[in-house]
C-alpha cells in the first residue's frame, strides 16, 4: 500500500478567490418549473455558484488570491522557493500555466513551479507532493495552489453538470518549521477503468479537436455537449464516490491508528451532500465537526476542501489551539487520496471576489 | 436476498408512485416519477443492502425491477 508520512511541514496560511457573478439553481433556465429546481437543490445541498465571466481564467482568480495570501502573511513574492499550480483548466495547451504565473506573480526565476493537472482529489495530492519537497529541508515557503473554472470546461446546456459546479481559486502557504509541525499522513487510490466517468473525449492527442467536436450535440432530452466538454457521467461517479472515499478514511485512520473521537475536522471534497453524508456516517464523525461550503460554491473540484477551511473553518484555524484534521479528496481520474493533519494559528484571509 | 425484498426497497425510492404499482416486471424507467435523482437513489439503496455498487450502464440496461435484481445477484 501506498502510504506517506511528511514531517516537518506546516500550513502558515490560506486565501480564496471567487468570480463575483453567481449563478442560482432555483431560477436557472434548465429546470420545468421551482419544484423541479428545488428537488435538485434538496438532493445535492447545492443552492447556487460563482461563476467567470468570459475571459477570466482560473489564473486570473489565482493571481487575486495569491497576492493577497503573500499581504496577509507579510511574505515577498521573492521569499517563495516553490509554486505548484492544480488546475485542469489551463490557460493554453502549452506551456504550463504556473511558468505564466511566476512572471505575473514575480516569483523568483529559480523559483521551483509545476502544474498539477488532478482534479477533486488535488489539493490533497499537492499537499502531499509540494509538502514531501519542502521535507528535505531547503525549500522554506511554498504556495500550493487550488484553482479551477468549471463553468468553462462544461457545457452551460448540460443539465447534467451546470446546477453542480463552480469556479474558484485557492491558494494554501506551506511553511518548513520543525519545531512546530506535526507528523502530516496520507493514503492514495486510483482507478484507472473508471477514465469515462469525468472526462473531456476531445481536445487531447488521442482525439484531436475536429470540426465535428466542437458542434453542440443534444445527447440525452434537454442535455447537449461539445466533444470538448467536460463529461460527468452521474450514475458511475456516484457509485465510485459513495464506495471508495469512505474506504480510504478508514485505511487512513486504520494506518495511522487515529482516534476517530479526536477528530476535529473532517474535509470533504464538496462533491454533493448526498454523497457527502453518506462518507462522513460511514466513518461515524459528527455533523457539526463537517463543515461544508458546496450550498454557496457549488463543487469546485481541486479547490473544494481549501475553500471550506477558508469559508466556514476560519476562526478554528486562526486560533491558537491545534484542530485535528481529516482530508479526503476525489474524483476524476477517477483518483483518491486522504490526509491527517494538524491546523493552527494560520493566517487565513477573507474569501476575495473578483 | 429475495425478489420480494428488493422490489419493496426499490419502490421506497419513490415518493409519489404508490408502492402498489411495483412489481419484478415494473418497467421502472417509464414511471413518470423516474429521474436521474431516483437513479442516483436506487444505486445508494442497493449499497446500503446488498453491499453492491451497480455501474450507471446495470440502470441503463435494465428495464424491469427483475433485469437489475438479476444484475445485483450476480455480483453476490
Amino acid at each position: 500500500m501506498s502510504q506517506l508520512t511528511i514531517n516537518n511541514v506546516r500550513i502558515a496560511g490560506m486565501s480564496a478567490c471567487v468570480p463575483a457573478t453567481v449563478e442560482d439553481n432555483l431560477t436557472l433556465p434548465i429546470y420545468k418549473d421551482e419544484a423541479d429546481a428545488l428537488k435538485v437543490i434538496a438532493s445535492t445541498g447545492i443552492e447556487r455558484h460563482h461563476k467567470v465571466e468570459p475571459g477570466t481564467t482560473a489564473s486570473d482568480l489565482t493571481v487575486k488570491a495569491v497576492e493577497r495570501l503573500l499581504q496577509d502573511m507579510g511574505w515577498e513574492a521573492q521569499d517563495v522557493d516553490c509554486f505548484a499550480y492544480v488546475c485542469t483548466s489551463r490557460d493554453f495547451i502549452a506551456p504550463q500555466t504556473a511558468c505564466i504565473l511566476q512572471d505575473r506573480l514575480k516569483l523568483r526565476s529559480d523559483c521551483c513551479v509545476f502544474d498539477l493537472p488532478f482534479g477533486c482529489s488535488g489539493w490533497v495530492y499537492g499537499m502531499s507532493i509540494v509538502a514531501s519537497l519542502m521535507s528535505h529541508g531547503t525549500f522554506k515557503r511554498s504556495i500550493l495552489v487550488a484553482a479551477e473554472t468549471n463553468t468553462l470546461n462544461r457545457n452551460p446546456r448540460d443539465t447534467a453538470v451546470r446546477p453542480l459546479f463552480g469556479d474558484a481559486a485557492t491558494a494554501t502557504a506551506l511553511e518548513f518549521d520543525p519545531e512546530r509541525s506535526r507528523p502530516m499522513n496520507f493514503v492514495y487510490g486510483v482507478d484507472g477503468s473508471g477514465y469515462d466517468a469525468v472526462w473531456a473525449p476531445y481536445g487531447g492527442m488521442r482525439n484531436p479537436v475536429t470540426p465535428e467536436a466542437i458542434e453542440e450535440k443534444e445527447v440525452a432530452p434537454g442535455v447537449y455537449r461539445r466533444g470538448i466538454d467536460m463529461i460527468v457521467n452521474g450514475m458511475d461517479v456516484f457509485g465510485f464516490a459513495i464506495k471508495q472515499p469512505p474506504r480510504s478514511l478508514k485505511e487512513l485512520i486504520e494506518k495511522f491508528s487515529i482516534d476517530v473521537e479526536s477528530v476535529d475536522l473532517l474535509l470533504l471534497h464538496q462533491a454533493n451532500k448526498f454523497i457527502d453524508e453518506k462518507i462522513r456516517k460511514a466513518v461515524k464523525i459528527a455533523p457539526e465537526k463537517t463543515p461544508y461550503c458546496l450550498e454557496e460554491y457549488g463543487n469546485v473540484t481541486s479547490a473544494s476542501i481549501p475553500l471550506t477551511m477558508v469559508t466556514r473553518c476560519r476562526e478554528k484555524l486562526t486560533g491558537s489551539g491545534e484542530q485535528h484534521c481529516l482530508a479526503c479528496g476525489f474524483g476524476v481520474g477517477l483518483a483518491w487520496a486522504s490526509m491527517e493533519f494538524y491546523a493552527g494559528d494560520i493566517k487565513c484571509s477573507d474569501v476575495i471576489t473578483y | 436476498m429475495n425478489i420480494q425484498d428488493f422490489v419493496e426497497n426499490f419502490s421506497a425510492q419513490f415518493d409519489d408512485t404508490d408502492a402498489s404499482v411495483f412489481t419484478a416486471d415494473t418497467r421502472f424507467k417509464e414511471l413518470d416519477e423516474w429521474s436521474s435523482l431516483t437513479a442516483l437513489s436506487i444505486i445508494a439503496m442497493i449499497d446500503d443492502e446488498y453491499d453492491v455498487i451497480i455501474k450507471g450502464n446495470d440502470i441503463l440496461n435494465s428495464d424491469t425491477i427483475q433485469d437489475l435484481y438479476n444484475i445485483v445477484e450476480k455480483h453476490l
